[in-house]
């Protein structure tokens, strides 16, 4: 398998602040990957690093061959890279269906041409409308479509937030603590709809609540202060010593 | 009483077209944009200009705010949007230069002395027993239009659904690879050119002189804030109240007519502030 985003000595400061130290990963095209660590040991910096939302203090990053280290999110997000965040990014004036259109414009023909489109009504192309309720389809939000979205629920923010994400058709999806925030009943269907999904992404997962998604997993990586500091199969990487130590204290 | 409430309205009129501009500037991108007062006594002075040649009110109205809006095209694109998402000052005291070059602008080709400018109509309504001036009722009848045409924008169309998502959360419309600056010139030209219409409507009722750009801009930042700093309908309600503030102080004391608009905001500022600046 190929590598789809590789990173090289990459590095974000904040002052003397390491939040990310010299992360070299590579993630293979169509492999889950999971990245953990305590607080504050560079998880969502790295993210913001990938995303474009950060630039790095150093280092370069590599995707799908080419070098992006400089390019804006949205361009980012046009290369093939989408991503959720770990506090639910929805836009919740608008109603559930005009949110998911914002994530589908880029792919309208007129997007790119002349001042007309700026003036298209939101629901004039059904072949859009089509797209939308199918993705909202997937995570079963078809129903909600015509509420505002700030009216949902959490779990189904979150879930509108998914269907977001997966509408821009990325390569490479970057979820942020998908499972943040949720109930038992909620968590089991979102795993449940990652698994339905994973055949047709490169995923990267921040998440706390590491058993849930440990079977499910190709490859962890452990952050600490701003370091990797292990990876590999996580049934090998959460018994080794050094990550016992730092993420749950122990010290046997 | 009645002339109070009619004059209540009329300022209302006024400052809601300054100041939509402004509050969606300050709602979306996060920018103080002083210089939305530059735009706003620009097209003042330029309206000045073009209308002994054209001899017709509406016409100069648009030939006016067709020239001001490459202008506002290029405060945006130079000024302002090397500056998006840096600290809010910053670009308040770039706008605030922008501000002072432009009044020492004028006063440099038009001079000090405020000048009239007489009212295109000069009909009269009664209502209830009260002689009204037709082109008060007309500022007023604008206000509403733009407000209601603002609303269709924002409600039906793509680009009014960026501009609203974009108020609620700007970094998740970059992270659906949405090109947000497109957006963003275009509701800064809608906001220049409403504050272009609002100031020139506005120029036969008081005289235009070079401050007046000052004057205004503080006003809209008031209205912005009284209406929930980037909340649309907020802006038009708090418009006609703080022009409604003005209007019945200075019924009791002219010279505090104004100064009432900002203790109304600081008010409003102190029950609001953990919600505003959390």
């Amino acid at each position: 398998m190929s590598q789809i985003i590789t990173t090289v000595g990459l590095s974000k400061h904040f002052g003397s602040l390491k939040a990310v130290n010299n992360v070299n990963i590579a993630i293979k095209e169509g492999s889950i990957n999971g990245v953990i660590g305590p607080n504050g040991s560079g998880k969502t910096t790295l993210f913001n690093l990938l995303s474009g939302y950060f630039l790095p203090t150093e280092g370069t990053i590599y995707f799908q061959g080419e070098d992006i280290t400089h390019l804006t999110p949205q361009n980012r997000v046009v290369k093939g890279i989408g991503r959720s965040f770990q506090l639910v990014s929805i836009f919740p004036q608008l109603k559930v269906y005009e949110n998911m259109v914002l994530s589908v414009i880029r792919f309208l023909k007129r997007y790119k041409t002349g001042s007309r489109f700026y003036l298209s009504r939101i629901d004039a192309n059904k072949e859009i409308l089509n797209d939308c309720m199918q993705c909202l389809g997937m995570v079963g939000l078809e129903d909600k479509a015509q509420l505002r979205s700030g009216e949902l629920s959490y779990g189904d923010q979150r879930l509108l937030e998914i269907a977001l994400t997966v509408a821009l058709k990325p390569r490479l999806l970057l979820l942020d603590e998908p499972l943040a925030g949720l109930g038992d009943v909620e968590i089991s269907f979102m795993l449940e709809l990652l698994q339905r999904i994973k055949k047709d992404f490169t995923m990267v997962i921040v998440e706390h609540k590491i058993t849930k998604i440990e079977d499910f997993i190709d490859e962890l990586f452990v952050m600490s202060q701003g370091f990797v500091i292990c990876q590999g199969k996580p049934s090998e990487v959460l018994y080794t010593p050094e990550v016992r130590k730092c993420y749950w204290g122990e010290v046997d | 009483m009645i002339e109070s409430i009619m004059f209540g309205l009329t300022i209302g009129a006024i400052l809601y077209l300054v100041s939509i501009g402004f509050a969606i500037t300050f709602g979306t991108m996060r920018i103080i944009n002083f210089a939305h007062g530059s735009i706003y006594a620009l097209s003042v002075y330029l309206f000045m200009m073009v209308l002994p040649y054209v001899q017709n009110f509406v016409l100069a109205l648009v030939i006016s705010v067709v020239l001001i809006i490459p202008l506002s095209y290029l405060i945006e694109r130079y000024i302002i949007r090397p500056l998006y998402g840096d600290a809010v000052h910053y670009a308040l005291v770039a706008t605030y230069g922008v501000l002072f070059a432009t009044t020492d602008l004028i006063k440099w080709i038009w001079g000090t002395n405020p000048k009239l400018i007489s009212v295109p109509t000069k009909v009269t309504l009664q209502i209830f027993d009260v002689d009204f001036p037709l082109y008060r009722l007309i500022i007023i009848i604008v206000a509403i239009a733009v407000f209601f045409a603002l609303n269709l924008f924002f409600r039906k169309t793509i680009a009014g659904k960026v501009i609203v998502a974009a108020l609620d959360d700007s970094t998740g419309v970059r992270c659906l690879g949405i090109d947000q600056y497109r957006y963003f010139s275009l509701v800064f030209i809608i906001g220049s050119v409403l504050a272009a219409v609002g100031g020139i409507i506005y120029s036969p009722i008081v005289s235009a002189e070079p401050y007046m750009g000052f004057k205004f801009v503080l006003l809209a930042f008031a209205v912005t804030i009284v209406g929930g700093m980037g909340n649309l309908t907020g802006a038009f309600y708090s418009a006609f109240g703080l022009g409604m503030v003005i209007a019945m102080t200075a019924r009791v004391w002219p010279r505090l007519s104004e100064m009432m608009v900002f203790v109304v905001m600081a008010a409003v500022l102190l029950i609001r502030k953990e919600k505003d600046f959390s």
